[in-house]
């Protein structure tokens, strides 16, 4: 064999497997739901109809999935500055800030990262309990009558019942990667901005800051980008939808169109739809964040 | 008050500091707390009151065997080792040619795996479904294991393609040197140089499987092959109309501990592992 034809040989053999691997059970799947969002079907029969459009036009004049694109930007929005927020003080505060006991926040601060969110949101679910949970009993210390506060039943609160988990369960993830970047910033440029007698809060924004806010970008879009693919998970845990469709995000409602009530044609329309938005949005963000990045030679 | 040096007074960085670590850790102790109680104290006691002695342990062997959570446990082992075997399998050898040969279809195939990572799971879970359907993988661990793979192969690839990159080619020469052929350099030498990416990899995808739902919950509907974060969504439904509360917060506190363990341990790999997916 010439080593030419060798060479190609291993390329094939060793690239193939996972390549048709990734076609048949990734690539296949995501083209079949664009092709299912043309079609109406139940999913329970052979019977599948070409509808065109049809799918997508019902789904502007439904009025669940306005909702539910509202909640899923309400989620984004809320995720984005409250993580960032919390993670950057975290972050500064166990590396820049000097504060003893850092190695122990840190490790405290990534435990929800690797804790399921199913676990995660059956365990909120009984925190918010009326009955049984803390949040109720702790408030009634500082009130006359018990605290009987519907956090996950009423609709005007649901939103940010499910948001706070969220953000509780996202931090240490986002802190672990702004510390990296804080600590890749070298030690000279500190040394050099305390020498020119910069304060602590001048170090912050003109040094740090600008430093590490690639990393904040990059968090920031990776944090739309997997609320808006994955946020249903604690939606569907924690609500199911409810009350009255109030909680509901575009993947909650696929999952309960598809699976719960057989709309697969329709179930697969909002899935384009989650697809189209997070492009959308991830594209807008990154123009929006545009900066000038300074580059450390 | 505002110091020259400290613009936030290190009182109020504590405090925030402390409140989290509250935030965090308390319910994870109410957790523990309450997997010990029995209903009395659940509907007299306040949530924060300790357990009455003697404390509840039954609540444990309820659900282990009442509710199967023994079976869930050793579907997720099974189900996290054999993804992960897999995952890095594929991703490994996909992951050493494209980092480290050059041929035409190279960058238009390495864009492919990246891209699919911005695109939303559930749009293929549908049609998932239908195929595993198709193939007798509906209620079987073996469906569970293909969709996982499948779920966090360009992950993998895109971590170790960056990796190999980084590996010097004068080792690789030397293998070529001594005789060996492309498949023996990959597997005795490339591959154990890898290690550390390897190991981030295996890390951040066993954590991703571990703790899926969403799938697990779309792929079965036998209790016999459920995992542990959809046999515990089940078994909270159930025991909500039931009134379980002690043994649904033992099931939870079974479900928390293994994974804190093995995060303790292996803390400094999981650090790394999200650095390195975020680095491009």
């Amino acid at each position: 064999m010439s080593p030419r034809l060798k060479r190609t040989g291993f390329i094939a053999l060793f690239s193939l497997p996972t390549f048709l691997f990734f076609c048949f059970f990734t690539l296949y799947p995501i083209l079949k739901g664009v092709q299912y969002s043309f079609y109406d079907w139940s999913g329970r029969s052979q019977k599948m109809d070409f509808i065109g459009f049809d799918n997508f036009k019902e789904l502007l004049s439904d009025p669940i999935i306005w909702t539910a694109i509202g909640n899923d930007y309400f989620l984004v929005v809320g995720k984005v500055i409250g993580i960032m927020l919390l993670a950057t003080f975290f972050a500064l505060s166990v590396t820049r800030l000097k504060v003893k006991g850092k190695s122990i926040f840190r490790a405290i601060f990534f435990i929800p990262n690797v804790i399921s969110v199913v676990v995660i949101g059956v365990l909120f679910r009984y925190i918010y309990n009326p009955n049984l949970g803390f949040i109720n009993s702790f408030l009634s210390l500082f009130t006359e009558n018990p605290v009987q506060i519907q956090w996950l039943g009423s609709e005007k609160l649901a939103m940010w019942s499910l948001l706070w988990p969220s953000i509780w369960a996202g931090i240490g993830f986002y802190m672990i990667l702004l510390i990296a970047a804080i600590l890749s910033i070298p030690a000279e440029l500190y040394e050099a901005a305390e020498l020119d007698g910069a304060t602590q809060n001048q170090q912050f924004w003109k040094l740090s800051l600008p430093l590490i806010w690639e990393q904040i970008k990059v968090s920031a879009l990776h944090i739309t980008m997997t609320t808006l693919n994955g946020s249903f998970i604690i939606v569907w845990i924690m609500t199911e939808g409810g009350p009255d469709n109030s909680t509901q995000v575009m993947g909650s409602y696929l999952y309960q169109m598809g699976f719960r009530q057989f709309h697969m044609g329709y179930a697969a329309a909002i899935g384009v739809l989650i697809l189209i938005l997070s492009l959308i949005t991830t594209m807008a963000l990154q123009k929006l964040l545009h900066r000038n990045t300074i580059e450390l030679a | 008050m505002f110091s020259k040096q400290h613009p936030i007074p290190r009182v109020i960085i504590y405090f925030i500091l402390l409140l989290w670590t509250a935030a965090v850790v308390y319910p994870l102790i109410w957790t523990g707390l309450s997997s010990l109680k029995n209903n009395q104290q659940f509907m007299l006691d306040k949530p924060w009151s300790l357990p009455n002695l003697p404390l509840l342990w039954t609540n444990y062997s309820y659900v282990w065997t009442k509710y199967g959570f023994g079976t869930f446990f050793k579907n997720s082992i099974i189900v996290t080792a054999a993804s992960i075997v897999i995952s890095i399998f594929l991703a490994s050898t996909s992951a050493y040619i494209l980092g480290r040969f050059t041929f035409k279809l190279n960058k238009p195939l390495y864009n492919l795996y990246l891209s699919s990572m911005m695109i939303p799971m559930i749009l293929g879970l549908i049609p998932l479904f239908f195929l595993l359907n198709d193939l007798g993988l509906i209620n079987s661990l073996t469906g569970l294991i293909i969709a996982y793979s499948a779920n966090v192969l360009p992950f993998g690839i895109f971590i170790l393609v960056s990796f190999f990159k980084t590996l010097p080619k004068e080792l690789e020469e030397a293998a070529y040197m001594d005789g060996a052929g492309y498949t023996r350099t990959f597997f005795s030498v490339m591959l154990p140089l890898a290690k550390s990416g390897l190991v981030s990899v295996a890390i951040m995808n066993g954590l991703t499987v571990w703790n899926e739902y969403i799938m697990g919950t779309v792929f079965t509907n036998k209790a016999a092959m459920y995992t542990l974060p959809v046999g515990m969504a089940v078994m909270q439904t159930e025991m909500q109309y039931r009134t379980e509360w002690g043994p649904l917060f033992a099931g939870l506190f079974l479900s928390i501990i293994p994974i804190l363990i093995l995060y303790i341990i292996f803390q400094r790999q999981i650090a790394e592992g999200v650095v390195a997916g975020a680095i491009k």
